[in-house]
């Protein structure tokens, strides 16, 4: 008995490997909610221990009160500089406070929690590092969990991190600068501003971008009709590295 | 890290990218890289550029950086104290081991699962990496009669004799005379009579010198075929040759009985004549048109009142090829058969169980018939296994729906190539087919997807090939049966039309080894019967690649988007024909 073998076939139809569908729908209007921001994108305080940038799966607390002037970006998958310039570029904490002040959203959480994504080990921010942010943001009381992600795995880590904050009952959108990435990855909620890593809440310096795209991306929260779908988000920055 | 170990001998051949930056004086190891299923968006969003220089990351894997590298940046010779040379070498060499390694496997195995052990050669910091993958699950038999293994045992035996027909005429009595079938004009009159929703009926004969004739949409393609001895799939069935009948159906409204895109035309140009489902290019086509009640198009009971009353048209002609003693072209000797020894194997064919016309009529008295039969939704749509040889004596009529490309009508199932395929196959012992219908309701697939998993384990199988007619809601239990094999450790194919409009929206880990069905140009359910389904092509495909799972021989990955190219390559491998895709226009 033998069996016939041939080296050299492909397969000839592509599967995506989506995770199984998480989706908490918002029932408040936004300027009720309460909203926090993570990253994963490498942004700390400049008090606390870096990043290890060959993969890390720890996190850092940040409080909203915090001046972005003591925020600083440990990454060491893509250009720091836009971050380096104005840390709004991937976390856009300052367009937060003015959205409050706005009475755009209701309020920021205490403090949020942010990590480093790039070549982020799966099933350590899936089992340990996601849960534990989304208990801690849910604590608070907090209703949508905006995220930025940062280079390729970063959205990976990012979408991951996002899920379980949707599964524990907040309403979440990966604001993305590889949507496809997200996507597959099984984000809930997806927006796409034309912007390349390491600027992914917007061009630095440029307020009205930021704002813009962090409202944008809230409203995606409101108006998503449903599970892991993306809008286009109609701004776009170029970086010459 | 960025590629984990248990993915890492997927990816020894692709390039070696660092995930961040990285410094002067280490030894590359796993955790450095970046997974390679980014680097087509990483490609696509221009933040990789990949390098003809660029290594593998078999080539890289224990060497030591000679100077700091930036992320995302290929990784190339002049920057690395050492290569590991061949390119891939120690990966090629233990794929060939595996299948020279295949028979002494199955002698130890005993009836479980044989495993082949993988050891990586010259990567430093992974020589503690064992695989074992299932290479091959052996039958017990082989051992306790391994001079017996793979030989036959015909279990049952079914005479298919092909009787020729050089003619058809509507005329005023049914018969069969010198290879002439005349039938009744006036029979439609009482045809209609078996269902109320059934308003008209019109016969006409199209013969092969003129097809450029218009036509309301192609319904089914039913093969005229009646017992003369013995019950389905045994026994002697009389086929008709070179005649089949073609259903067409509208509503009173004069809406197509149609479900995703309609085939009305002209017939020339709306039938893939050939393929299995359809009409051969030379056979005589007995067109039997249905007028149904208006709005019952989309209902489970309107197509169906169609289907049933041509079939009393069909009965009458069945009946006279009962007593016609003409010329046989062919006798088609059919086996069930078991081959003790080798792979157990079944073919698991998803059919449409949603309703209206997604729905099949299973097991009827007459070979392609209705009476008698059941219908896969009114069974709660679970898996039925049915022998080879049943499938081949016209088990299932067809009540077809999806579109026009990807249905598989009733002639498909009766001369069905992967059964033909997987049957005649020496090196593999077809067990039998598995027909599980689609539900509508998602709950509703998931169990049925559930109870077939069940179902395979309990045969004891080494392999299956799973097929899905259409596109769409079908691919969430088709991916679902897919997994329901893979997480038993069942080495699994799986075949269906995808392409660009029915590209999957849901995988898992288990469908690595797919099939294409498309035939159309742009990539779309076109609106020609019968164009995109299961051939004898994609058969030989599948089956080969089921043949390479099986033995632990890589099939691999697709590439992230639908090509022909990959395909044809897929046929040279094979000696095959190419897939020549149909370009009729159609955009969506």
């Amino acid at each position: 008995m033998k069996l016939t073998t041939v080296e050299g076939m492909q397969s000839e139809i592509f599967v995506p490997v989506t995770p199984a569908p998480v989706f908490t729908e918002l029932k408040k209007p936004l300027n009720e909610c309460k909203v926090a921001f993570i990253t994963a994108g490498g942004i700390h305080k400049k008090s606390q221990t870096p990043f290890n940038t060959s993969g890390d799966f720890s996190y850092r607390t940040i409080e909203f009160s915090t001046p972005s002037s003591e925020l600083m970006v440990t990454h060491g998958g893509f250009d720091n500089s836009d971050i380096n310039k104005d840390v709004n570029a991937m976390f856009p904490i300052d367009r937060l406070h003015e959205l409050v002040e706005e009475g755009f959203i209701g309020s920021l959480a205490d403090e949020t929690y942010t990590f480093m994504g790039g070549g982020g080990n799966v099933q350590k921010f899936r089992e340990e590092t996601g849960p534990e942010i989304a208990r801690k943001l849910k604590a608070q009381g907090v209703d949508i969990v905006l995220c930025t992600g940062g280079c390729g795995t970063c959205h990976r880590s990012a979408t991951i991190v996002t899920r379980c904050c949707e599964a524990e009952g907040m309403s979440c959108v990966v604001i993305a600068a590889l949507p496809p990435i997200a996507r597959q990855q099984g984000a809930p909620r997806i927006t796409a501003p034309h912007v390349p890593i390491g600027s992914n809440a917007g061009e630095p310096n440029n307020p009205a971008m930021q704002t813009a795209i962090i409202k944008e991306s809230l409203e995606w929260v409101r108006d998503c009709p449903g599970y892991n779908q993306t809008r286009v988000l109609p701004y776009e920055y170029r970086h010459n590295v | 890290m960025s590629i984990t170990m248990e993915t890492l001998e997927q990816h020894l051949k692709d390039p070696a990218i660092f995930c961040c930056r990285r410094q002067k004086g280490l030894v590359i190891g796993a955790a450095d890289l970046e997974d390679p299923t980014l680097f087509d968006d990483m490609v696509e969003s221009g933040l990789l550029t990949l390098s003809p220089d660029g290594l593998q990351i078999g080539q890289v894997l224990g060497s030591t950086l000679l100077e700091d590298v930036e992320a995302l940046t290929p990784i190339t010779r002049d920057v690395l104290d050492r290569v590991n040379e061949p390119a891939g070498a120690p990966a090629e060499r233990k794929m060939q081991d595996s299948t020279e390694t295949f028979a002494p496997v199955i002698k130890t195995s005993a009836g479980g699962n044989g495993m082949i052990h993988i050891e990586i050669g010259r990567a430093e910091k992974i020589e503690n990496l064992v695989m074992d993958i299932p290479v091959f699950a052996a039958a017990g038999a082989a051992a306790e009669e391994p001079a017996a293994a793979g030989e036959k045992r015909v279990i049952r035996t079914l005479v298919k004799k092909h009787i020729r027909i050089t003619d058809v005429e509507i005329g005023s009595e049914t018969a069969i005379r010198d290879g002439k079938i005349t039938i009744d004009g006036s029979i439609v009159e009482k045809a209609v009579l078996e269902d109320p929703l059934c308003k008209s009926m019109k016969l006409d004969v199209i013969k092969p010198e003129n097809r450029h004739v218009y036509t309301e949409t192609i319904m089914d393609v039913c093969p005229i075929a009646t017992k003369v001895e013995g019950e389905l799939g045994s026994g002697v069935t009389k086929v008709a040759d070179g005649v089949v009948f073609m259903l067409t159906g509208v509503d009173e409204d004069g809406v197509q009985v149609h479900e995703f895109g309609s085939s009305e035309g002209y017939l020339d140009e709306k039938m893939y004549f050939g393929h299995p489902g359809c009409a051969d290019g030379n056979d005589i086509i007995i067109r039997c048109h249905v007028v149904i009640q208006r709005l019952s198009g989309m209902t489970r009971p309107g197509p169906f009142a169609a289907h049933k009353c041509q079939d009393y048209v069909i009965q009458a002609v069945r009946n006279e090829l009962k007593k016609y003693d003409g010329e046989v072209v062919r006798e088609e000797v059919c086996e069930d058969v078991r081959r003790r020894g080798n792979p157990r194997v079944v073919l698991v064919k998803e059919i449409m169980g949603q309703g209206a016309m997604h729905d099949n009529v299973i097991c009827p008295n007459e070979p392609c018939g209705i009476q008698g039969g059941q219908k896969n939704v009114d069974c709660g749509n679970v898996p039925i296994i049915l022998t080879p040889n049943q499938v081949r004596d016209g088990s299932i009529h067809a009540l077809t729906c999806i579109g026009p490309a990807t249905k598989e009508m009733t002639r498909h199932y009766i001369r069905e190539p992967l059964v033909e395929g997987l049957a005649a196959d020496t090196e593999l012992d077809l067990v039998g087919v598995v027909f599980v219908g689609s539900p509508q309701v998602n709950d509703e697939k998931l169990w049925v997807s559930e109870r077939l998993g069940s179902l395979l384990e309990s045969l004891d199988i080494d392999g299956c090939i799973i097929t899905t007619e259409g596109f769409g809601n079908n691919h969430i239990d088709f991916i679902q049966h897919i997994g329901q094999a893979g997480k038993r450790g069942i080495p699994v194919v799986g075949v269906s039309f995808c392409a660009y409009q029915g590209q999957l929206v849901v995988g898992n880990e288990y469908a690595t080894a797919m099939v294409e069905e498309n035939m159309d140009m742009g990539g779309f359910e076109n609106n020609v019967a019968g164009c995109s389904c299961v051939t004898r092509e994609v058969a030989a495909r599948a089956i080969q690649m089921l043949k390479n799972k099986m033995a632990g021989v890589a099939i691999a990955p697709a590439p992230k988007k639908w090509s022909n190219d990959v395909i044809n390559a897929n046929n040279r491998l094979l000696g095959l024909p190419e897939t020549v895709l149909l370009d009729n226009g159609t955009l969506h």
